[in-house]
């Protein structure tokens, strides 16, 4: 590499990143909560590798993981992503057929 | 001069048979009392000696969290609300919004897990804050910090006061002498003058030769009915110091900090066999640990064994109290709450709220005057 030389920004860029001294520092989001990645089992196995200990039933734990954004990818993130997502559901155990799929909105 | 006498008399007469009746009037005796938020977005004053909502506030906005804390008059509820941005004070005998922090303002968003606290002399409300900065192509986290609002300035509260705070803080709490500590990796206290803090209780940076590193869930801010702000860990416990993974046992612990003295103690109470998601002392019986997800577990604390174990209709997150410790109250997640005998762990009723679900909601129960 110490060959080449970049000829554009993108080069320029990708000849930064290889440079370990020139990496922006990694800031962690602040907690688990809030759409940081956790590899927490939980959703689908419990902390035992069974089932047992999860919340019964799983509705009762709906929205405890989505208000939070607790599983980001298992729960749309009422916090942040999808706002709007419970509004017609109020009770996650009797309105759970009103809670729709989501999908990423079209960037403006 | 005999008439008028005889009608003075009689006046005095009446006066002295009502003057109990008036006395009584003034000075109810106190009964508890919790304050729990649901969706949408309310709060509700519950009558726990009726067993009945006395009455339901709607808040402004989203709901979420639904954390709560209780003036010290506890007349005034503060619930964290709005998608776990603003901050309102709602009167639960009149339902006026009488105090509201909205954190966000221009393109920096700030959220707030579930730390926040009220000041010892209801003067002053302390919030953490997580600050991003939303740029257009892309957001910055920002440094978090304590500030302190004024609640005299009611509805259009600004911080006052602002100071540099560790990150993860997830939880807050006062203390008597109006010592703020801010629960997150590891337990810290600050100064509220100063914004100066240091560590009060190690946890997740402890080092114990035959203990593994701790892992702590905690977003309720429980324990005033024991006088106590209380969090559970849980750990692995080795056999020895060569910490071999196949001698470990699984332990659930509390990290304990005494709200009237600030002593700070911490220790295992039991084997971790189910998950439990909060927890506390039982008032007057500082050895029994109480938990509850989806069993409701009794712990003998010195002897570290499951005293009693059962299972719940549902899934319930937050633990509570009567004040004289006889009751136990579990809420959270669907928008019932659910009474158990705390010496028998007999299911004693259940109370309905109008509306939706509590989810991650804190329910603060308080004795005081109707």
């Amino acid at each position: 590499m110490k060959h080449l030389k970049p000829l554009n920004a993108k080069a320029e860029l990708m000849d930064a990143a290889n440079n370990p001294e020139a990496k922006a520092e990694v800031v962690a989001m602040q907690t688990v909560v809030g759409c940081a990645s956790t590899t927490d089992p939980g959703w689908e196995v419990d902390a035992f590798g069974g089932v047992a200990g999860l919340c019964q039933p799983m509705e009762a734990d709906l929205y405890g993981c989505a208000d939070p954004c607790w599983w980001p990818a298992q729960v749309p993130d009422l916090m942040n992503s999808y706002p709007d997502w419970d509004q017609n559901a109020q009770s996650a155990g009797t309105d759970w057929r009103k809670l729709d799929a989501v999908f990423p909105k079209a960037r403006d | 001069m005999r008439h008028h006498f005889a009608t003075s008399f009689r006046a005095a007469l009446v006066a002295a048979a009502l003057l109990p009746m008036l006395l009584a009037g003034c000075a109810k005796p106190a009964k508890d009392y919790m304050a729990i938020p649901n969706r949408p977005n309310q709060v509700s004053l519950i009558d726990l000696e009726e067993r009945k909502v006395v009455r339901t506030c709607p808040l402004p906005g989203r709901y979420g969290s639904g954390t709560l804390q209780m003036s010290p008059d506890k007349r005034t509820a503060y619930v964290l609300s709005n998608q776990f941005e603003n901050i309102y004070g709602v009167n639960l005998d009149t339902c006026e919004i009488t105090f509201s922090a909205i954190q966000s303002e221009g393109n920096t968003r700030i959220k707030t897990t579930a730390a926040f606290a009220v000041s010892a002399d209801g003067t002053e409300l302390y919030v953490h804050q997580n600050p991003s900065l939303l740029l257009r192509d892309r957001y910055e986290v920002q440094e978090p910090r304590v500030a302190v609002y004024r609640i005299a300035d009611g509805l259009k509260a600004k911080p006052v006061r602002s100071f540099p705070a560790p990150r993860q803080v997830i939880l807050m709490q006062t203390d008597a002498k109006g010592t703020l500590y801010l629960a997150g990796r590891d337990i810290y206290t600050m100064d509220t003058a100063t914004g100066a803090y240091s560590v009060k209780l190690e946890s997740q940076t402890r080092k114990e030769a035959r203990y593994g590193q701790r892992d702590v869930l905690s977003i309720w801010p429980l324990g005033q009915q024991s006088n106590e702000f209380i969090r559970m860990y849980t750990v692995q416990r080795f056999a020895d110091e060569t910490r071999k993974p196949e001698t470990a046992e699984l332990m659930w612990g509390y990290e304990r900090i005494d709200l009237a003295t600030g002593e700070a103690t911490t220790r295992d109470f039991g084997p971790l066999n189910v998950v439990l998601f909060s927890g506390m002392t039982r008032p007057h019986h500082p050895n029994e640990m109480f938990g509850a997800l989806s069993q409701l577990q009794k712990f003998d604390v010195e002897k570290q064994q499951l005293i009693k174990s059962v299972d719940l209709e549902h899934s319930y997150y937050c633990v509570n109290f009567s004040t004289d410790g006889s009751k136990v109250y579990l809420s959270g997640t669907f928008n019932d709450i659910v009474i158990y005998d705390a010496e028998t762990l007999e299911k004693l009723g259940n109370i309905q709220l109008p509306g939706g679900d509590m989810s991650l909601a804190t329910a603060q129960v308080f004795p005081r005057a109707p």
